[in-house]
């Protein structure tokens, strides 16, 4: 078995087809998962009682399992408590007919949910209490503070997680094709079994994330620059 | 999911899946050692700035870091065996737990070395100037003053990096390996109830997770020991 160099760029161009998809599974729950991540990571921060417990629980387990298994739990796990529910209210629902993607999505967007919540909750803690104070002495409600004052400085902070997190949901993205989903692992799948030709396909497959991954980490340094420019020390 | 839920199954699941727990833990040990040892051979040209072999490295770990561990493991799967067959060596037939401890040991030795590069670095210059001021020699110095201080500096992320591994073996079963999710597969086929499987694999690996993140926890600090306490102000 020798290496086909120029099958790769045909498997390359036929694979990057997916990419969309691959970036729909990687954007849509990293974006639900932030709104998760801040309710959850409020709830901790301020020690809300009753939610407290919860949110703990939901952060430890979703960090605490690999992925995989929260996109197999869902996806047979909710078609059995959808069908439940309905034959408890007594509608027919046809839960074949709900696409596998959405059941991916929850899953992710549920585990972008808690690795995202410690990632805000250790920016809002990186924040000095001073901020708080001088917010309060010019006459701001505690919602006003957190909004104007802790969050745009603990996002601004948290930028270099925040990419650690996406480049990690996009590389997780990637077991989606266990469940069937034509997404870039998947087509690298097709493509490599339906020509026999695997070591080819993956190599494309490889160095397309490859590039994606280089891609964001460079957008984000340019975005972190902006973002944390309020605090560059003495020198502008 | 032709079987009616039957949460009792997954009293009768746990037991079964626990005897492969084994092969797990055996990967995540392999692949830390190894990794630790490829982490500390890929540092070393970054921190020394030995030309090629430090571009070399920046390379690799900009890959293993850029690509889904998927992907690496059908890259290793594949091409290993390919790249053995050049010099007459046929690997089809081994067993498919060598590529998973190969690709787990690459993977973290890629995020080892930047553990470590980061953690000696963070060591301040003038701990040297002082060992060498007391008349130490520089592997003295390396060995008594650096080193004993960018492990306590290295732990945290390298115990988070064991765990997301560990976490990571959960997808070994793809390339046909006998682990616990690959005997859950296996229960499923034979039994059809998936969900009852998969819900006795996730309470493992979080029992799992919590058992090591509570060692580690103990581990710090010991480690850390000779570090006063940090009292915060506010």
């Amino acid at each position: 078995m020798t290496i086909d160099i120029p099958f790769m760029w045909t498997a390359f161009k036929e694979i990057i087809k997916a990419l969309p998809v691959t970036m729909m599974l990687t954007l849509i729950p990293l974006f639900v998962g932030f709104f998760i991540g801040i309710v959850v990571a409020l709830i901790r921060v301020y020690k809300v009682k009753g939610l407290l417990a919860i949110a703990n629980g939901y952060v430890s387990f979703l960090r605490g399992t690999p992925i995989i298994m929260h996109v197999m739990l869902i996806y047979f796990g909710f078609p059995l408590l959808i069908d439940a529910v309905a034959a408890k209210l007594g509608i027919s629902v046809q839960t074949q007919l709900i696409p596998i993607s959405t059941f991916v999505l929850t899953a992710l967007s549920l585990s972008a949910g808690a690795y995202l919540s410690e990632v805000i909750r250790s920016g809002i803690l990186s924040i000095p209490k001073g901020q708080v104070e001088a917010a309060y002495s010019v006459g701001m409600n505690t919602f006003q503070t957190m909004v104007r004052i802790i969050l745009p400085q603990a996002l601004a902070q948290s930028i270099p997680n925040f990419t650690n997190i996406f480049v990690g949901f996009l590389h997780t993205s990637s077991i989606a094709f266990l469940v069937s989903q034509k997404e870039l692992t998947g087509a690298a799948n097709i493509v490599a079994s339906t020509n026999l030709k695997f070591l080819e396909a993956y190599i494309a497959a490889g160095i397309i994330y490859w590039l994606v991954t280089i891609l964001v980490e460079g957008l984000s340094s340019l975005v972190e620059k902006r973002a944390t420019s309020y605090m560059r020390g003495g020198v502008r | 999911m032709g079987k009616a839920f039957d949460i009792t199954l997954v009293g009768e699941f746990l037991p079964q899946l626990v005897q492969y727990l084994g092969v797990t833990l055996q990967i995540l040990a392999v692949s830390t050692v190894f990794g630790i040892v490829i982490g500390i051979a890929a540092a070393i040209p970054r921190l020394f700035r030995i030309p090629i072999l430090s571009q070399l490295v920046v390379v690799y770990v900009s890959f293993i870091r850029g690509t889904p561990i998927l992907i690496q493991l059908f890259l290793i799967f594949y091409g290993v065996p390919a790249l053995f067959l050049l010099f007459d060596i046929d690997l089809t037939r081994m067993d498919p737990l060598y590529f998973v401890m190969i690709t787990y040991s690459l993977s973290n030795g890629a995020v080892f070395s930047e553990i470590f590069r980061g953690a000696i670095q963070a060591i301040d210059y003038g701990q040297t100037e002082a060992a060498y001021s007391v008349g130490m020699s520089d592997s003295q110095t390396f060995f008594r003053i650096i080193i004993p201080q960018a492990i306590g500096i290295a732990f945290p992320n390298m115990a988070n990096c064991i765990i997301s591994s560990l976490k990571d073996t959960s997808l070994a079963f793809t390339i046909g390996v006998m682990d616990m999710v690959g005997r859950g597969e296996t229960l499923i086929a034979s039994t059809a109830h998936a969900l009852e499987v998969y819900i006795s694999l996730s309470i493992i690996y979080y029992i799992v997770v919590l058992v090591l993140e509570k060692l580690f926890r103990l581990f710090e600090k010991r480690v850390n020991r000779y570090k006063p306490d940090v009292v915060s102000s506010a």
